[in-house]
This record gives C-alpha cells, sequence and structure tokens, in this order.
C-alpha cells in the first residue's frame, strides 16, 4: 500500500521558546482517514498546515506524496504539493468576488490550465455532487454556511487532489448545518479519498476514521484505532478530553 | 377624519421639529433665513439676471474653440464615454463585452486622441482650440485611466518585501502627497519643459495629463494599501492552498478584491480629479472654469459673474453627483456580488 | 527569489533609476546654460522691487526676495491656521446637525454638503471674493463704525482685513467644513449604538451624554481625518493665487515670472510644504496623545 503522509520527527518553536509542535510523526496511507483530535492551541491546526506549506517548521522532513519538505522553505516543491492537495478551512475562506462556479474553476483554469468547458463541466458536476448546483451563479454571501463549506469541499475536490486537508470543517457551522457537511465527507471516504481531518466531531470519527491522533500541548499523546480510542484510552490525558467533549 | 389625519401630522411635525425650546427656536429662525433668501434670490432671478452670457456661449463651454464644422467629433468621443460607463455599471448579458470592458476603456484613450486632434483623414486641431467642458472631460479621463494602474502597482510596490523598491515608493508617494496640486500641475507645465532633451517638446495639455497622473496616482496608491490591508490573510492562504502562484493571487484576489473595498475612496479620487481640472485654469488651459472666466473678462459681459458662477456650478455639481450615484449603484450591486 | 538574487534586483532597480535621473539631469544643465540662467541662490538677497499688498512685518519693494518669501510664508500661515480654526468650528456644528434629531436642520446640512462638496474650491473662492466682495456696495454694512463689511474687506473692532484675505478665509473654511462635518458624522456613526441606549438609560441628558460618552469614544475614529482635512487646507490655501492673494505660491510665481529661477522657486516651495506638513502632522499627533493619554473629556 502507498504511503501518502510520512511525517518524521518534526518541531516547530514560537518565540520565547515555546513548542508548537513537538517531535511529531505520523504516517497515513492510501484511501485512509487520520482523525487529529485535542483541546484548543494543542497544535493541530498548526500540524495540519504545515502538510501543504502553510506553515513553516524548525526540524524533522515531512514526505507528501513523494515530495520531501524540510525546514528550508523551498517553495518550488511546496507549489508542487499544492497542486496535488486540497485544504478547507474552518471559515470556508470562499473568494467573496467570484460566483460560486467562478470559485470552483478559477484554480483549473489557472494552475492546470484546463480549458474553460472542461473546468466548467467539472464543477458544474462537482456542485451536482454536493447537492448545490442551483446555487452556481449566485455568490458566497448568497449562500448559508453549510452550502459555503461544501462550495468549499467542491473546491478542493476541482484539482482533482490525492489528499485533502480539513482544518476544522464544521465549527464555525450553525449545529443543525453541521451534518450536510459530514455527510458529503463520508461520501468521499468511502469513495476512497486520502484524508486528514481536524475536528471534535466524535461521531464522525468514530464511523470514518482509520487512525486517531490525540494531540496535547504539540506533542502526539497517543495514535490508536477508533475502538480503542474511544472505549479504552491509554493515556489520562485522552480519557479527560473525552470526558470533557462528552459533558 | 380630517381633523384625525392633521392632528397626526401635527403631532408627526412637532416630533421632528419643535421638541424642545432650543429647537423651536432652531426651526423658527431658520424657516424665517430660508424664507427670505428665497424670496431674494427669486426676484433676482425675475427681475435682475441676464442669462444670455450663458446661453450665447453654450458652444464655448462645451467645445471651446473648436471648429464649428467638426463639433461631431467631441460629441462622439463624449457619447462613446458615457455608453461605456453605463455598461460598465450595469452590466450587458454578453459575457464577451463584459470580458472586453477593460480594453474597450483603454482604448477610449486613443479613440480621444484620434477625434480631437485629428489625422488619418479627419481634420487636424491644434490642442490649443480644445476648451470647455471638452477638455476637462479629456484631462480627467485620460488621468485616471494612466493613474489607476499605477496607482496599483504603488500600492503593491510599498507592501513589497525588498527593501529598495518599499522605500523609494514610499518616499514618492507620501512626498506626492506633502504637495499642493497646483506646484505638480506647476511642474508639469513650466519645468518640464527643462528636463527634457532639446527639440523633444510636449503638448501642454498632454503635459497636464502627466502632472495629475503622477499627483493622482500616489492618491490612488494610498486607497488601494488600505483596502489590500482590509483583505484578511485567509484569502491569500486559501489561494495558495489552491496552488496559485502569487502573481496570480494578485492577479485573481488582492487587485479585484481591493479595488472593490477601495472604491468610495476612488469614486472620490476621481470626483476631486474631475473638480481639480479647474486649477490648469490659472495655468493657461481654458478649460469649464478657464472657459467662464476668459467670458468674463469680455467686456460685453462684463460683472455678470453670477450667472456665469451658477452655471459652472451647476455644471460641475451635477456631473459629480452623477458620478457619486453611479458609484453608489455599482457598490451595492458588488456588495451583493 | 533567493538572497543574492534579491540584492541583484534591487540593485539593478537602483541603477536604473540613476541613470533615469542622470539623464533628466543632463538635460537640465543643458539646457539652463542654454538660458544662461545657471541654478545658484544668490539672487534671493538682491530687492524684490515688487509689492506686496499684505504684509504681517514691514515690506517694501527695496527688501530682498528672501523678505518676500518670509513674508508670503507668513501670509500662508496666517490664512491656514485663521482657516483651520473657523472651518473646524463649522464643521463641528453642520456636522452635529446632521447626525441630529432635527430634520430641517438636517435637510438643510445635507444640501449644504453636496453643494461645497460638489463644485471646484477654486469656483468657489471666485464666487467669494468677486461677488461675495467685489459686488458689494462701499456701505454694504456698517454698524456704528465697529463692523464694516464692504468692497474693501471686513473691518471689526479697528482689526481691518482684506478683502482677498476675507474672501480666501471665508471660501477655505466653507469648503474645509462640509469635509470636516463629514469627518464628525463618520465618528458619531462609528459610536455603537448600544452606547446612546445606555446613557439614556442612566439618565443622562442628550447633551450630557453627547459629550461625555460619544464624543469620547468617537475622537479616536476623528482625529486622523481631522489631520488629513488640516493638511488639505493647507494644500489648498495656495489657490489664493487666483483672487491675488500674496501667499507663498504667488510670491514664488511673481519672482519666477520676473527672474526665470523656476528650479530654485520650486524646491523652496517643496521645501516649505514639507515642514508645514511636519508642524501640522506634529500637532495633531501630540493632540493624539493627549487624548489618549488623559482622556481628559471624562
Amino acid at each position: 500500500m502507498n504511503t501518502i503522509i510520512k511525517v518524521k520527527n518534526i518541531s516547530k518553536s514560537y518565540s520565547r521558546g515555546l513548542l508548537a509542535l513537538d517531535n511529531v510523526s505520523l504516517k497515513v496511507n492510501q484511501g485512509k482517514v487520520l482523525v487529529i483530535m485535542g483541546p484548543s492551541g494543542s497544535g493541530k491546526s498548526t500540524l495540519i498546515r504545515t502538510f501543504n506549506g502553510l506553515e513553516t517548521f524548525d526540524a524533522g522532513e515531512i514526505d507528501i506524496l513523494g515530495i520531501k519538505i524540510n525546514s528550508n522553505y523551498d517553495e518550488r516543491r511546496i507549489q508542487k504539493i499544492r497542486k496535488r492537495v486540497g485544504m478547507v478551512f474552518q471559515q470556508f475562506n470562499l473568494f467573496p468576488h467570484l460566483s460560486i462556479l467562478d470559485n470552483i474553476t478559477l484554480a483549473p483554469l489557472n494552475v492546470q490550465k484546463r480549458t474553460r468547458i472542461d473546468a466548467e463541466e467539472f464543477g458544474m458536476y462537482l456542485l451536482n455532487q454536493m447537492g448545490i448546483s442551483m446555487h452556481a451563479g449566485k455568490y458566497p454571501s448568497q449562500l448559508s454556511g453549510g452550502e459555503q463549506q461544501r462550495v468549499a469541499i467542491a473546491r478542493a475536490l476541482a484539482l482533482k487532489p490525492e489528499l485533502l486537508l480539513f482544518d476544522e470543517p464544521t465549527s464555525a457551522l450553525d449545529p443543525e448545518r453541521i451534518n450536510e457537511v459530514l455527510d458529503v465527507m463520508r461520501k468521499l471516504a468511502q469513495d476512497g479519498m486520502t484524508m486528514v481531518v481536524v475536528t471534535h466531531e466524535i461521531n464522525f470519527a468514530k464511523d470514518v476514521s482509520d487512525q486517531i491522533l490525540f494531540m496535547d500541548s504539540g506533542k502526539v499523546i497517543e495514535t490508536s484505532t477508533p475502538d480503542i480510542f474511544f472505549s479504552n484510552a491509554k493515556h489520562e490525558r485522552s480519557r479527560k478530553f473525552l470526558n470533557q467533549l462528552d459533558k | 377624519m380630517h381633523t384625525k389625519k392633521i392632528k397626526k401630522y401635527i403631532k408627526k411635525i412637532r416630533e421632528i421639529l419643535f421638541f424642545n425650546s432650543l429647537n423651536n427656536f432652531l426651526t423658527i429662525l431658520l424657516i424665517f433665513t430660508i424664507f427670505l433668501l428665497s424670496l431674494q434670490s427669486f426676484s433676482w432671478f425675475i427681475f435682475n439676471s441676464k442669462w444670455s452670457v450663458v446661453t450665447t456661449n453654450i458652444p464655448l463651454f462645451a467645445f471651446g474653440t473648436f471648429p464649428e464644422s467638426q463639433r461631431w467629433r467631441p460629441i462622439t468621443w463624449i457619447i462613446s464615454l458615457l455608453l461605456i460607463s453605463v455598461l460598465s455599471i450595469i452590466p450587458p448579458k454578453w459575457k464577451w463585452l463584459r470580458k472586453n470592458l477593460l480594453i474597450a476603456w483603454i482604448g477610449m484613450i486613443p479613440l480621444g486622441i484620434f477625434l480631437l486632434y485629428g489625422g488619418l483623414g479627419l481634420q487636424s486641431v491644434m490642442s490649443r482650440n480644445f476648451g470647455g467642458l471638452t477638455l476637462t472631460i479629456l484631462l480627467t479621463i485620460c488621468s485616471s485611466i494612466f493613474a489607476l494602474p499605477i496607482g496599483i502597482g504603488l500600492a503593491f510596490c510599498r507592501q513589497s518585501s525588498l527593501f529598495v523598491v518599499k522605500k523609494l515608493s514610499s518616499i514618492y508617494i507620501d512626498s506626492m502627497r506633502a504637495v499642493p496640486l497646483i506646484a505638480v500641475l506647476f511642474f508639469g507645465q513650466l519645468l518640464i519643459p527643462l528636463f527634457l532633451p532639446l527639440g523633444l517638446e510636449i503638448d501642454r495639455v498632454w503635459r497636464a495629463i502627466f502632472a495629475f497622473t503622477l499627483f493622482v496616482s500616489a492618491y490612488i496608491a494610498e486607497d488601494i494599501r488600505g483596502g489590500l490591508q482590509a483583505i484578511p490573510n485567509t484569502q491569500i492562504e486559501s489561494a495558495k492552498s489552491l496552488g496559485l502562484n502569487q502573481l496570480q493571487i494578485i492577479r485573481f484576489i488582492l487587485i479585484p478584491q481591493s479595488l472593490q473595498i477601495a472604491l468610495p475612496a476612488l469614486t472620490n479620487q476621481a470626483i476631486g480629479l474631475f473638480q481639480n481640472t479647474s486649477l490648469m485654469s490659472i495655468l493657461g488651459l481654458v478649460e469649464l472654469l478657464g472657459i467662464g472666466r476668459s467670458i468674463l473678462a469680455n467686456p460685453k459681459f462684463i460683472g455678470q459673474y453670477i450667472e456665469v458662477y451658477i452655471w459652472l456650478a451647476s455644471v460641475y455639481w451635477i456631473i459629480c453627483t452623477i458620478l457619486a450615484l453611479m458609484a453608489k449603484y455599482l457598490e451595492k450591486r458588488l456588495k451583493i456580488a | 527569489m533567493k538572497g543574492d538574487k534579491i540584492i541583484f534586483f534591487q540593485i539593478i532597480i537602483i541603477l536604473l533609476l540613476i541613470c533615469l535621473f542622470g539623464f533628466l539631469i543632463n538635460n537640465l544643465i543643458i539646457n539652463l546654460i542654454r538660458t544662461d540662467l545657471g541654478f545658484n541662490f544668490s539672487w534671493l538677497l538682491k530687492p524684490a522691487s515688487f509689492a506686496l499688498a499684505e504684509h504681517a512685518l514691514p515690506y517694501s519693494p527695496s527688501d530682498s526676495y528672501a523678505w518676500a518669501l518670509l513674508i508670503g510664508w507668513l501670509n500662508s500661515l496666517k490664512v491656514i491656521f485663521v482657516s483651520l480654526f473657523l472651518s473646524t468650528i463649522l464643521g463641528i456644528i453642520i456636522g452635529l446637525s446632521r447626525t441630529g434629531n432635527n430634520v430641517l436642520l438636517k435637510i438643510i446640512s445635507s444640501f449644504y454638503i453636496t453643494i461645497i462638496r460638489q463644485t471646484p474650491l477654486l469656483l468657489q473662492l471666485m464666487f467669494w471674493y468677486f461677488v461675495g466682495f467685489l459686488g458689494l456696495k462701499n456701505n454694504f454694512i456698517n454698524f456704528t463704525n465697529l463692523l464694516k463689511i464692504n468692497n474693501q474687506g471686513i473691518e471689526f473692532l479697528g482689526l481691518s482685513l482684506t478683502s482677498e484675505f476675507s474672501a480666501l478665509i471665508i471660501g477655505l473654511s466653507v469648503f474645509t467644513s462640509a469635509f470636516i462635518a463629514e469627518v464628525i458624522r463618520g465618528g458619531i456613526i462609528s459610536v455603537p449604538k448600544g452606547q446612546w441606549e445606555s446613557f439614556r438609560s442612566l439618565g443622562l441628558s442628550e447633551r450630557n451624554g453627547l459629550i461625555r460618552v460619544i464624543i469620547p469614544q468617537a475622537l479616536p475614529a476623528i482625529i486622523p481625518g481631522l489631520t488629513s482635512q488640516y493638511l488639505n487646507l493647507a494644500k489648498n490655501s495656495t489657490l489664493a493665487i487666483a483672487i491675488g492673494y500674496s501667499d507663498i505660491y504667488a510670491i514664488n510665481d511673481t519672482i519666477i515670472n520676473q527672474t526665470g529661477r523656476a528650479i530654485e522657486c520650486f524646491i523652496i516651495l517643496l521645501l516649505t510644504f514639507l515642514i508645514l506638513n511636519l508642524l501640522i502632522t506634529n500637532l495633531m499627533e501630540t493632540i493624539n496623545k493627549f487624548i489618549n493619554k488623559k482622556n481628559f473629556l471624562y
């Protein structure tokens, strides 16, 4: 089986000597879903953002799809990674000045240099999959949060990525809107997409993930399968965290 | 029934005009003053004003001394400008036209030069015959079309990580903004010829456009910079995560969004520029205000200041108000977008 | 880009700029030699030999050009600071009228603002001068010799102002006040509505609430806007030349016409305005610091 992500001992320190990432290592195989959990400020967002070069790190090495990056910020390699890795953000981050369809076709047209007909056709196909093709001509501000997040997923998929990164994709949504996004993510996982998801959604983690990584203050506390993590977590801190989530 | 309605009105009037003693006094004083003023101006308007100074000189106000047989040329140019502004604000259904609006705007400059100066089959006209509203519009349109891209460029340079680029653009922007416009225009008219090699001469109108462009681009740069600073960093991050490179991020994300944010400020710059072209009347061009001044210097119309000034003020006011309204409409449309 | 590439690129830019400036200055030198003018400032000490109607210090045509420039500089300062004061007061009144409850006042103030802002300042100045003062009769207002307003200007308690000065002050103040009014309005609007509701619920009167609650919170938004309006006022004062008031720009213009020393005069003008800008910005920064530190209105 192909390894998509291999992280070897990466560390990152903020000023004042605080460690954002402390000797983190992990591995994700093709078609697998890794869920990263942990209290806020534990470094999980920082970690996922190093995978496509939005965040630098000071030591260690990351291998994404066979492209190696290290503490020397090599822009060309990162650019190569970004073309093959999609990312979905907490705040959707759609481009407010572009229509929904233009949001989706922007990268295929200009990064992959596809033809407009081709890009728009594939964009409409994706919107259809997300169940929001009727909004194609509208602008982001006219859509609900859940719809915007589905557009953001479609935008990430438009480049036909080999890996999808989700940074707390449901945290900014109204509670009744969360499931429409999670359902889309479930379907992607079933179709065999390799995914890394930072989330607090326990049910999603239980059902979908192949592996759970629990972090606290920049360290990996434990890595286990969802069955073990949720019924019988090894670590005191993991259990404490799960207890608090349950409340 | 009627008394009820009247009572309601009285109550309403009390609420908005006479709600305490200070305001009672103010309202009565204002009504009295307005009454007196309108009576005075009305009687002046009916009995004392002589509008022939305006009506007989309408062609001068519009075209300056542009040859009478050739007036269709500035008219054509101004109409095409109006047309393209309307098209920019109310977007047409045809996508190809929307895509080419920018090119059409840039094309307005060569079209204007061809129509006004002549050549290529048209009778050629010297720039000293340009004047009136035509010249005012020529100065405004050309300067703003040149100044916008320069201003955008300066704004990005000022944000640049290259020390030299950043410092140089800061120095340029700050010193341009410290100097009065008339000094820059003066530089354009009297000093530019000194900096040019012997034999190379630039038309006075173009020296004015050059000076206005230098001046306005510094102000535009600051407005755009304000827009750039208002764009959240997450926009750049999500563009990066899609694999767009730096130039593509600037072109597809930063420029359109900063223009949209800066639109109200840019509108004020355009209105300011339109008004400030009147400064050229001190430096020897007969644009709209300059024509007014030269007409007032004519012994035939001596002393008819009020009529001429009211007429000029109305022309400026109407055009500026239309500009402001169009920008408001565009802003509203973009907000939905 | 890599480090050495960046430095190389910047050096290229500097070299290109040096070439451009070298070319321009070379042309300038050739032109100055050709017209037999050269470049120096020794003419500053020669007698100016033009009269000035307005001077704060003693002046006669036999005084030097340098002295004439100083007189112009003082004339400019006089106009700027008087208009700064008047326009602020007028602007506050109009800005408050525009945000107040009296509908008639609201209508009049927005009418005032649109008329003033949508017509050129130069036209307004000419209006105030040619219609507002020169159009007046000899004895337009004569209030027992205490206040006289006529085509010669304004005389008030023995203080006499020329018609040029008066027209310039009125024109600049009226023009700037419309912009200041908008700054004031913007500042007041920037204070959240809840603040109005909460001072009312505490039983404070409208006036007290405005002074003690709203304005202190609006000031941080107002001061920067006010600063840029004051800077504009200073720059706009150079339009004095259109109505024959001898400010610094007008005097530079006269000197250029007499001596042909365009480059030198332009440099003097630039320096003047650099100093003036620094003066106003520093003044406003001091005021800003004072407000932020002491919260003197509380």
